[in-house]
């Protein structure tokens, strides 16, 4: 700010407004205009919608597609598969309502001119497993991000929403949000009747591996700064199994994929030694999960399980063996390809290292955890089902509206609809679009109003970080230590060493205890006062400031559900020491809380798994 | 006004030999300022490295006509048409500065050194085209300061907070902005207005070409280098870039 | 593997700056050319190296993990709908690969606006736009499950 010139509040009025551009977001978007012809519909993005989100450098498949159309999968086996995967506990009536979308918005994908590779014998898309079909998805995001701009009557880039807005007139229903604009610091107040959190889940939560420039080859995107739980967690919507965070074995260093190297490579893997492992660990694995141990296929967490006692027996480090598969040109291609269109950043570690497939079996390495809902996991908000098939005590409202009215999610926001990924998440940002346009048009003239007073408060309070480090920094001659401000990357290091020691990172082998999480808390606690005292010299500070705040309340909630889940349901992915085995008796269901911003309390309760699918 | 040599009109307070002097001294600044730049910054070792580095990654010959034509073809787009800009805004106001600067400076030395005082008659091409090529500094110029400059247009800078990189646009455009000025005023014929505007105007210019150090100006000569660089690089197979695809356009 | 700007190539438009999903591609205050802020949040996702227009930005492995020596550098011809990658390694060795990015004209979506009004009663169904027919199957599958199964609280 000049010394002349005030900042700049900018007031948007929409109908509906999605909050973040990626795939759930275009989704949303796009459904919103095709059922609210007349309605104003408003996407913001904190990056730019073209390459936005997890999906910015491309995918090499789209990992949930049923092929209805021959009658390769049915929305029920999609849903028996992710129950499997998810150690029991998935909401199936989110899942199967995804699963019977997302053919539909995968053809739409391929008409809009998503390349899908084809199998030359069948003339149906090449599959590369059961539930997984490739495509050349370099441009996957700027295709998708088309449509939404034609369907948005605006797309706002470069504005970071750090609040939601509550009504003034009626309680626990929703306004719009706050935010600013990263690139000319102006205020922004966003009044909705209805809003879609659309945003990103929690990657840099936990101490990466690499702590160098390293740091920024995260396995899920490092802008992923878990706004999706931020926002509705601090307008006192209802979480669900925030525990729930994913651990992923994937190539050393790179974090590149591994999907179309088991499914379509048919690669396997092995330890130092050349030897198969896994099924060393069936008996010892039994002990702790019962039965879960024989679904088929094995359950993510359980085949991480394998791996991280394998390498605590002194056998790893373990490889994937593809010297065989190599000597195929075909493959060999889809090998390099798969990074290419995904993960570039593993075929800059090969070629690096000078590892080539065809004469090397590459490493492999568990990743730290993240915390997010559309993968092989489902953190995420608590949310009313589809009307047909949600069982009473999943249905409250309009499908995919949390407990707040008129606050709707889809995407990384949603849990318990797991294994969802890029086209389930499209899916369920049509679904949530719908209903934001009935619930809309239902509202009819009882529409919520903004308190003008919060917002200014909200303006001070965002804003706050840049005046910390103005004033402050006349304290200190120069350089980054002050006793009176932390800059956003001191307290990132903070939140991720306290999350890596206390509630089961990679240097404590995933492993966690009542002792250590009650000490993770109190940190935490101390953490979350200091976040008072952020310092922010420029805009682009301040969006790292707010990504750190997002990032450190989604991680309370996490702790929260670790210490109140008192079983080990997803060993691989975390386990609780105190209570190492699964245990149906007392924890087959979810997990759910509710945060109290003034009070600072977190309320935990348990809801039963419904099995509407056999 | 602005069909008489301004130069000329100076000798009513300033010897001819003055401005010569001037002009000279401002060729040796730029030549020492850039050679300081380079031995400075090692420029020129960077160049020769760059230039061992394409050879030995070459794996085609190029011809000396290839060679020549590589040269003339760097010549016409990048230095002629300021082909190194992608954006074709950024483009035309560059070379608006860039032909602009041309007319004005040449018309300049013209002027000085063979028109210096008011007792040979200068053709009334010289000062006009003197004024043509301020005007379109001008006119490039304050349109890149006000809307193209991308640390403002992009980045989000607010437009008055001047860093190292505006030293050569600022300096250029004051200079430029009071040689028009004291044109003005010195036709008007108020001489103390005169002198003091003036002497603005030199300082501004002395500014401009003794900054080059610190400016951009010395990459006037590199840019053209590197363009002609890059060219033998795609020639002689040694970059480090894909070819581009054969695909025919598709839709 | 974070990205670095070739100062003599980068000619300072900007497009880097607008499309970094991390907003760390900024322009240096001396040269008002770009540069990587923040390379410790580069996820190397290419989007600036794909978004220049000069080809002015490259990418170096990560410190942490990458020796120095390779090359991963990338041509996307918006026009010809193709990507094209060369991959070099430290040891010298070269990989060349092409594919294609998309199978129709840019700007060609149609908007959802330009389909038919759904009429009333399709708002109150679990169907979708275009649905049930790009679906390509009769209709959309729906469940009516009697007795949920209970899981214990």
């Amino acid at each position: 700010m000049g010394l002349f010139t005030r900042r700049k509040t900018v007031v948007v009025d929409s109908d509906i407004l999605v909050i973040g551009g990626g795939m759930a977001g275009c989704g949303a978007t796009y459904e919103s205009r095709y059922w609210g012809r007349d309605l104003k519909i408003v996407c913001v993005e904190k990056a730019h919608i073209d390459r936005s989100g997890a999906v910015a450098q491309g995918l090499y498949a789209i990992n949930t597609y049923m092929g209805m159309q021959w009658g390769e999968n049915q929305p029920e086996d999609h849903v028996r598969y992710a129950r499997n995967d998810l150690m029991g506990l998935v909401r199936e009536d989110l899942g199967y309502d995804i699963a019977r979308h997302v053919d539909s918005t995968v053809h739409k994908f391929e008409e809009w001119g998503l390349p899908i590779m084809i199998d030359p014998e069948t003339g149906q898309y090449q599959r590369e497993g059961k539930w997984q079909i490739m495509i050349h998805g370099e441009s996957y995001k700027p295709i998708v991000a088309e449509a939404a701009r034609k369907a948005a009557t605006k797309v706002y880039n470069r504005i970071m929403v750090t609040h939601l807005l509550m009504d003034k007139t009626k309680a626990n229903r929703v306004a719009g949000a706050v935010g600013f604009n990263v690139r000319t610091g102006d205020f922004y107040v966003f009044r909705a009747k209805a809003v879609i959190v659309a945003a990103g889940g929690a990657s840099h939560i936990y101490k990466p591996r690499a702590v160098g420039e390293g740091m920024g080859r995260t396995w899920y995107a490092p802008w992923s700064s878990a706004s999706a739980y931020a926002l509705p967690i601090l307008a006192g919507a209802k979480m669900m199994q925030m525990e729930n965070r994913i651990v992923l074995t994937r190539f050393k260093d790179g974090y590149g994929p591994v999907g179309a190297y088991f499914l379509h490579l048919k690669t396997y893997t092995e330890n130092a030694y050349g030897d198969e492992y896994e099924s060393k660990w069936y008996n010892h694995t039994k002990e702790l999960v019962g039965d879960y141990i024989d679904k088929l296929p094995v359950p993510t967490c359980l085949r991480n399980h394998a791996i991280l006692e394998e390498i605590k027996a002194g056998r790893g480090p373990i490889r994937m063996v593809t010297k065989e598969a190599f000597q195929d040109p075909h493959k060999e291609t889809v090998g390099w390809e798969n990074f290419l269109g995904m993960t570039i950043g593993q075929a800059v570690v090969w070629a690096s290292q000078n590892i080539d497939p065809k004469h090397t079996n590459p490493e492999l390495t568990t990743s730290e955890p993240y915390v997010m809902g559309s993968h092989a996991t489902c953190s995420g908000a608590w949310a009313s089902g589809p009307e047909d098939c949600a069982p009473s005590e999943y249905q409250w409202g309009y499908n995919r509206m949390m407990t707040i009215d008129g606050l709707f999610g889809a995407g990384d926001t949603i849990g318990g609809a797991a294994h969802k990924f890029s086209s389930g998440s499209f899916a369920e940002g049509r679904i949530a679009a719908k209903a934001a346009v009935n619930y809309v048009s239902d509202m009819g003239k009882d529409q919520p109003m903004v308190s003008e007073t919060e917002c200014e408060d909200l303006k001070k309070t965002i804003f706050q970080p840049m005046e910390n480090y103005a004033v402050g920094r006349n304290e200190i001659v120069a350089g980054t230590v002050s006793p009176s401000y932390i800059l956003p990357i001191q307290g990132l290091q903070r939140l991720e060493q306290i999350m890596d020691e206390y509630v089961g990172g990679i240097s404590a082998n995933y492993i966690t205890n009542e002792p250590l999480l009650t000490r993770g808390l109190e940190l935490l606690d101390m953490l979350n006062e200091d976040l008072n005292c952020l310092g922010a010299e420029d805009l682009h500070q301040l969006q790292r400031a707010w990504e750190l705040r997002h990032r450190t309340i989604a991680s309370e909630c996490v702790t929260q559900h670790t210490m109140f889940r008192t079983e080990t349901r997803w060993p691989g992915y975390y386990y609780r020491a105190d209570h190492p085995k699964l245990d149906d008796t007392d924890w087959h269901c979810f997990t759910l809380s509710q945060y109290d911003k003034d009070s600072r309390k977190w309320d935990m309760e348990k809801v039963p798994v419904h099995h509407i699918i056999d | 006004m602005f069909t008489s040599n301004p130069f000329a009109d100076l000798t009513v307070f300033l010897p001819p030999l003055a401005m010569q002097i001037y002009i000279v001294l401002m060729i040796f600044a730029v030549i020492i300022g850039t050679l300081f730049d380079m031995l400075h910054k090692s420029s020129a070792k960077f160049f020769a490295w760059q230039l061992k580095k394409s050879k030995a990654a070459a794996t085609r010959k190029l011809s000396g006509a290839d060679t020549a034509s590589i040269a003339i073809k760097t010549i016409a787009i990048e230095v002629a048409t300021s082909g190194e800009f992608c954006n074709q805004k950024r483009r035309i106001s560059h070379m608006l500065m860039f032909y602009g600067f041309l007319f004005y400076l040449i018309t300049t030395i013209v002027m000085i050194f063979g028109y210096p005082t008011q007792a040979i008659p200068t053709p009334v091409f010289l000062p006009i085209l003197w004024n043509i090529g301020v005007l379109m500094i001008l006119i490039g110029g304050y349109w890149f300061f006000f809307f193209l400059r991308v640390n403002v247009a992009h980045d989000g800078q607010p437009l008055f907070r001047l860093v190292l990189a505006d030293l050569f646009i600022v300096s250029l455009l004051s200079s430029v902005t009071f040689a028009f000025i004291w044109e003005i005023v010195q036709a008007v014929g108020n001489l103390m207005a005169t002198k003091v505007t003036f002497g603005i105007y030199i300082f501004c210019t002395t500014l401009l070409f003794g900054s080059v150090r610190w400016s951009k100006l010395a990459h006037m000569f590199y840019k053209p280098v590197v363009a002609f660089q890059r060219r033998l690089e795609e020639a002689t197979g040694s970059s480090s870039l894909p070819t581009p695809s054969t695909h025919n356009k598709r839709n | 593997m974070p990205t670095f700007v070739y100062m003599s190539q980068c000619d300072g438009c900007g497009e880097c700056v607008d499309i970094c999903p991390s907003d760390i591609m900024h322009i240096d205050p001396t040269h008002r050319r770009a540069y990587n802020i923040e390379p410790n949040f580069c996820w190397e996702c290419y989007s600036c190296v794909k978004a220049c227009p000069q080809n002015a930005i490259d990418v170096r492995g990560y410190a942490d993990f990458a020796p120095l020596g390779h090359s991963v550098r990338v041509l996307r011809e918006e026009a010809k709908n193709t990507i094209s990658w060369k991959i070099k390694f430290r040891d010298g060795r070269e990989k060349n690969f092409e594919s294609p990015i998309r199978t129709t004209p840019w700007g060609s979506i149609k908007s959802p606006s330009d389909y038919e009004v759904p009429n009333q009663n399709a708002f109150k169904t679990q169907e979708l736009a275009h649905e049930p027919e790009s679906l390509n199957i009769k209709e959309l599958p729906k469940l009516t499950p009697n007795k949920p199964k209970q899981g214990i609280v």
